[in-house]
């Protein structure tokens, strides 16, 4: 291959990727299981609405709550069945939240009607019928994000996928190239922009490979650096542009979207099919046999980990997501939502158990954050309750990808302390 | 499957494999080859002087710790940087210093500069060139018969001052008798342990940038920025830039007190202001006080560095003045 002149963003940090463990490893469809905890909060905004009622029966594919604000989305049942209830469960966070428990049983599959022609409003009302929603982890509804308040001209498919372990995205990109492209330019029609950039780091040079052949589409090859998927980052490495602080992708006219949620908008535009299932990446030295996964959404952990050949006893840490932003899951019993890339149960060996020490201003943290801010100032600020001061060493601007806490030699948990910080500044507005 | 109960924590759940002993380990064994020389060049008393030191530096931090009643376990639980500040005031001083000068620095260096204020990490000044400078003052009249603070030919024949000194007295560099490769070497002169010879600190130095644990940017700056300082000085002449750089113990705290993490600014543009300044105080003190005066350039600009932090903030990402909207590239 050519050498390529590789595009990147400002500091950030070189981890181990750990995606070895999966890469390989083609997305197989997990068999049904017999109880589905659908939550009616699975992205930023609104809970939704539940539409069916203790003892319905629904079709898989079927509308059972639909978006509850202006920032919300409509949910699908993953499975044909009973509604049993709806149930209050903890969410990942630890917090109780409200979950539709359907049990399977027979019937049929429910598809969306046709779209007769397929202009930008069609699209767009597709999108938001399917309950779309971010698939990179935020679960920003996507029909607001495609309806910009601002003039657009570029969209920017994310596929750098900067997170170690998870390889979803990547196997997508292999196996359904083309439905990608698809909706991706489906995507573009509905903002009206005809320039489709994808970024895709370097340690997915075979997706790159194929996603070349595409004439019409530009693809940027990226170094492999963390966290080049993050939204600012991504846009800044593959367009030159800065994001405003505290400013949308939009305010330099772009928008970004997931390989994932452009497979999403093709299944829903093209097959009719709207979002229920999704793929994640079962990894980590803890899982007997890891796996890229296509599950549908309120399977239970403990059933996948269990389709997976059980976790060893040495797992020490079970996480949501990808191991840099993902959360600590305390015990099985939770579900899959539409926002879930990966389930890593990690063992002693991969995950930091380390307890922190004094900070010796090293500076470390400073020298990675990839948006320039001040970690160990807004540690300390925070550790004395001083709020308002820590806004000075840019506190509001962070975006928690956790490069800092990941240098730290005293191991010090400033994650923590800046989302601490940021709850404490909002709770004072 | 039995609901296992896991270790619940925020992100992120994998941290580099880098931690504060790791560092400190690092430093000491970048001293090692500074030691080695000093003990060649100096003989074997330089072994109990540093040993005393480091020793004293470790005991007075477990002491202290017990005395603030902390559990044993915690108190003997100590980060390298103890060993770290004892080592390099063993090597800081001169072979024939008196038994109960370094263990009076490492005592001083360890409980008040350090624990007092709060232990590692809290410390205003570095604590190894404070306890030297305690020493120093307080034994001035016992250092100029043998020099504590480090300035006397080694072999004791001739109780006179380190090249610098002369060159800084005479002010001339042409009459000391003494070549820029025994400088660089450290055959045949006086001075402190670890301080003499430049090829053992440069091991240590390329050592510690190839770890990354210092960058190696910053002891270049600050000794480009005395040594031209010094130049300028003396109307530009330039044949005192590499003495002034290879003599005295500059070289030493350029690179292993000065680059001390807490006591240096944490942005790239605070610590650029932090080393040019304190080239320039250094260069200047050293010509105004016509002696070796690294550690209280230092310790002098030590204390500003909490200032230089508040004063260069780093702009977060997208505060720009100029947007690039749209690029040329995108606007078909």
């Amino acid at each position: 291959m050519a050498k390529v002149n590789l595009k990147t963003f400002h500091k950030g940090i070189h981890c181990d990727d750990n995606k070895h463990i999966t890469r390989d490893k083609p997305i197989e469809k997990m068999p049904l299981v017999d109880d589905y905890f659908v939550s009616l909060s699975q992205h930023i905004g609104a809970p939704s609405v539940a539409v069916v009622e203790k003892g319905d029966t629904v079709n898989e594919g079927q509308l059972i709550a639909k978006e509850g604000g202006n920032v919300s989305a409509n949910i699908f049942s993953p499975v044909c069945g009973q509604v049993i209830g709806t149930e209050q469960r903890l969410n990942k966070f630890g917090v109780p939240a409200n979950y539709i428990h359907i049990k399977r049983s027979e019937g049929q599959v429910a598809t969306l009607p046709d779209i007769d022609k397929r202009d930008a409003i069609a699209i767009k009302e597709r999108i938001a019928l399917a309950g779309i929603v971010g698939l990179g982890g935020a679960g920003f509804p996507t029909h607001i994000k495609i309806s910009p308040k601002k003039p657009v001209d570029t969209l920017i498919i994310n596929a750098a996928e900067c997170e170690p372990y998870l390889t979803c995205d990547y196997r997508l990109m292999i196996e359904t190239t083309d439905d990608i492209i698809t909706g991706a330019k489906l995507l573009a029609k509905s903002l009206n922009v005809s320039k489709i950039i994808v970024g895709i780091e370097e340690n997915k040079l075979e997706a790159y490979q194929l996603l070349q052949k595409y004439s019409d589409i530009k693809t940027v090859l990226l170094k492999k650096k963390y966290p080049q998927g993050g939204e600012k980052q991504l846009i800044f490495a593959v367009s030159g542009r800065k994001v405003p602080a505290k400013g949308l992708p939009m305010d330099v006219g772009v928008v970004v979207q997931n390989v994932a949620t452009c497979k999403a908008v093709f299944d829903a535009c093209i097959k009719n099919k709207p979002l229920y299932e999704r793929v994640i990446t079962v990894s980590g030295l803890g899982v007997n046999n890891p796996k890229n996964l296509l599950v549908r959404v309120g399977t239970p952990y403990a059933k996948i980990l269990e389709y997976c050949g059980g976790i060893k006893d040495e797992t020490v840490k079970l996480i949501s997501g990808g191991p840099m932003m993902g959360v600590a899951l305390i015990d099985t019993t939770g579900v899959v939502s539409k926002t879930d890339s990966g389930l890593i149960a990690m063992t002693e060996e991969e995950a930091s158990l380390v307890q922190p020490s004094p900070c010796i201003s090293c500076g470390r943290c400073a020298a990675s954050c990839p948006m320039n801010l001040m970690p160990m100032y807004i540690d300390f600020y925070t550790q004395a309750g001083d709020y308002t001061t820590s806004i000075k060493y840019g506190v509001e601007h962070c975006i928690e990808c956790g490069c800092c806490s990941y240098v730290c030699p005293a191991k010090r948990a400033l994650v923590q302390s800046i989302k601490l910080c940021k709850a404490k500044l909002k709770e004072k507005n | 499957m039995e609901s296992k109960r896991f270790v619940g924590s925020g992100s992120p759940h994998i941290k580099d494999n880098t931690c504060t002993k790791r560092i400190m380990l690092d430093v000491i064994i970048s001293l090692i080859p500074a030691f080695i020389a000093g003990t060649i060049l100096f003989g074997i008393r330089v072994i109990p002087v540093v040993l005393l030191s480091i020793l004293s530096a470790v005991v007075s931090e477990v002491v202290y710790n017990l005395l603030s009643k902390k559990p044993f376990k915690q108190a003997v639980d100590i980060d390298l940087t103890s060993v770290v500040t004892g080592l390099l005031i063993g090597l800081s001083f001169n072979v024939k210093v008196a038994w109960f000068v370094p263990i009076l620095a490492s005592i001083f260096a360890i409980i008040v500069v350090k624990m007092i204020f709060g232990g590692t990490g809290n410390n205003i000044v570095n604590p190894a060139l404070a306890g030297r400078c305690f020493v120093f003052i307080s034994f001035l009249g016992l250092s100029t018969a043998y020099v504590s603070g480090g300035w006397v030919d080694p072999n004791g024949i001739t109780v006179g001052a380190t090249p610098l000194a002369n060159i800084l007295e005479s002010g001339s560099l042409y009459n000391i008798g003494i070549s820029k490769l025994d400088l660089f070497l450290g055959r045949n002169l006086a001075g402190c342990i670890g301080e003499t010879s430049k090829i053992a600190i440069l091991i240590g130095y390329i050592y510690l940038s190839i770890r990354k644990v210092i960058d190696f940017k910053w002891p270049l700056i600050y000794l480009a920025t005395t040594g031209l300082f010094t130049v300028a000085l003396n109307g530009f002449d330039f044949r005192w830039f590499m003495p002034s750089i290879l003599s005295g113990g500059l070289m030493f705290v350029a690179v292993f007190m000065a680059t001390d993490y807490v006591t240096t600014p944490n942005t790239g543009w605070g610590n650029t202001v932090y080393f040019i300044s304190l080239g320039l105080v250094t260069a200047g003190l050293r010509m105004a006080c016509q002696m070796e005066v690294v550690t209280f350039a230092v310790l002098l600009m030590n204390i500003i560095v909490p200032l230089i932090d508040k004063w260069i903030v780093p702009k977060p990402f997208g505060t720009i003045k100029k947007q690039i909207m749209p690029p040329k590239e995108t606007q078909k």
